[in-house]
């Protein structure tokens, strides 16, 4: 029963991850530099990670990668994507299964955002064979922290509702209580 | 909500973010060969090759509004006269890296420094 809802939990969380991928293709981005966005759907990958671990964030993030791209992108815009959300879902998960006492959310968020960006320019600097990419990764990296700090404080709400909540209608055990709960 | 840890983060990836681009000003990209584009008046007057055994001359660039002489010195280049007024261009200085550029706005001359990769790398949003 457990792993059912599990499963359930997690493709409602894939749904999330979609929606919130191709609504953020509608949101212009203020700024001229190629592979900046939001990440808004980094907050699933987060919530994935904080809730259940490192296997079900990859998972998470691997299948809203692919169904986002069939949805709303192209081949290269895949390749990209799925590069970056692995690298930063195991930099993520890396970060929250040890440093959670140093950072919150926030900073994991912050990490992952920093990771994503770094991982999607060198991708392109490998396929365009350029180096000359790098020049937008200061860039991309500062974008990148103000939009991880955004997406790791919305994923710290929405965790801090949603933990004791699903423990509540039991789909998560007792032992799951996270310390961003107790925290705050 | 945010931790000490959080603000150090953010403190060292502003100031990594920083250095890299300090980094690449100073430094900048050497990939490919560079060439110097001279245009007047809107048009391309001269194109040469530039390199380290590159040409070393003096060129003579007539246009309506003036004149100005353009020195090329190996993969350097600068404005060496203009006949303007003001002679922003000429105490530019040189110039050797591909992207600058060397303006003289009274003449209308500008002198470019571009790489055979340089096409390669205006990547557009959406091929990205």
């Amino acid at each position: 029963m457990q792993k059912h809802r599990k499963m359930i939990f997690l493709s409602l969380l894939v749904a999330f991850g979609i929606g919130l991928h191709i609504i953020e293709n509608m949101i212009p981005i203020p700024f001229p530099v190629p592979g900046a966005k939001l990440g808004l759907a980094n907050i699933i990958s987060l919530l994935a990670v904080v809730i259940y671990g490192l296997k079900e964030g990859l998972i998470v993030s691997i299948l809203r990668c692919i169904i986002g791209a069939l949805l709303a992108g192209s081949f290269s815009s895949l390749l990209y994507s799925l590069s970056g959300a692995i690298l930063s879902t195991l930099i993520m998960a890396f970060a929250y299964s040890y440093f959670k006492n140093i950072f919150s959310l926030a900073g994991i968020s912050i990490l992952g955002g920093v990771t994503h960006n770094f991982t999607q320019v060198t991708v392109a600097s490998l396929t365009l064979s350029t180096f000359g990419l790098y020049i937008y990764l200061p860039f991309l990296m500062v974008i990148g922290l103000f939009t991880g700090l955004f997406t790791g404080l919305v994923a710290n709400f929405v965790n801090q509702n949603l933990s004791t909540t699903l423990i509540k209608i039991g789909f998560l055990g007792e032992e799951k209580i996270n310390h961003e709960t107790k925290l705050s | 909500m945010i931790t000490k840890g959080d603000k150090i983060l953010i403190v060292s990836i502003l100031l990594a973010a920083l250095l890299i681009f300090t980094g690449f000003q100073v430094y900048g990209f050497a990939d490919g060969k560079t060439y110097v584009l001279i245009e007047a008046d809107g048009r391309i007057y001269q194109k040469v090759s530039l390199g380290e055994d590159g040409p070393n001359l003096k060129l003579t660039v007539p246009t309506a509004h003036g004149e100005n002489i353009v020195e090329i010195n190996g993969n350097k280049v600068r404005m060496l006269y203009a006949d303007c007024p003001d002679e922003d261009c000429v105490r530019q200085g040189f110039i050797s890296r591909s992207g600058q550029m060397i303006v003289c706005l009274p003449n209308r001359i500008v002198i470019k420094i571009e790489s055979d990769k340089s096409a390669k790398d205006d990547v557009d949003a959406v091929s990205f």
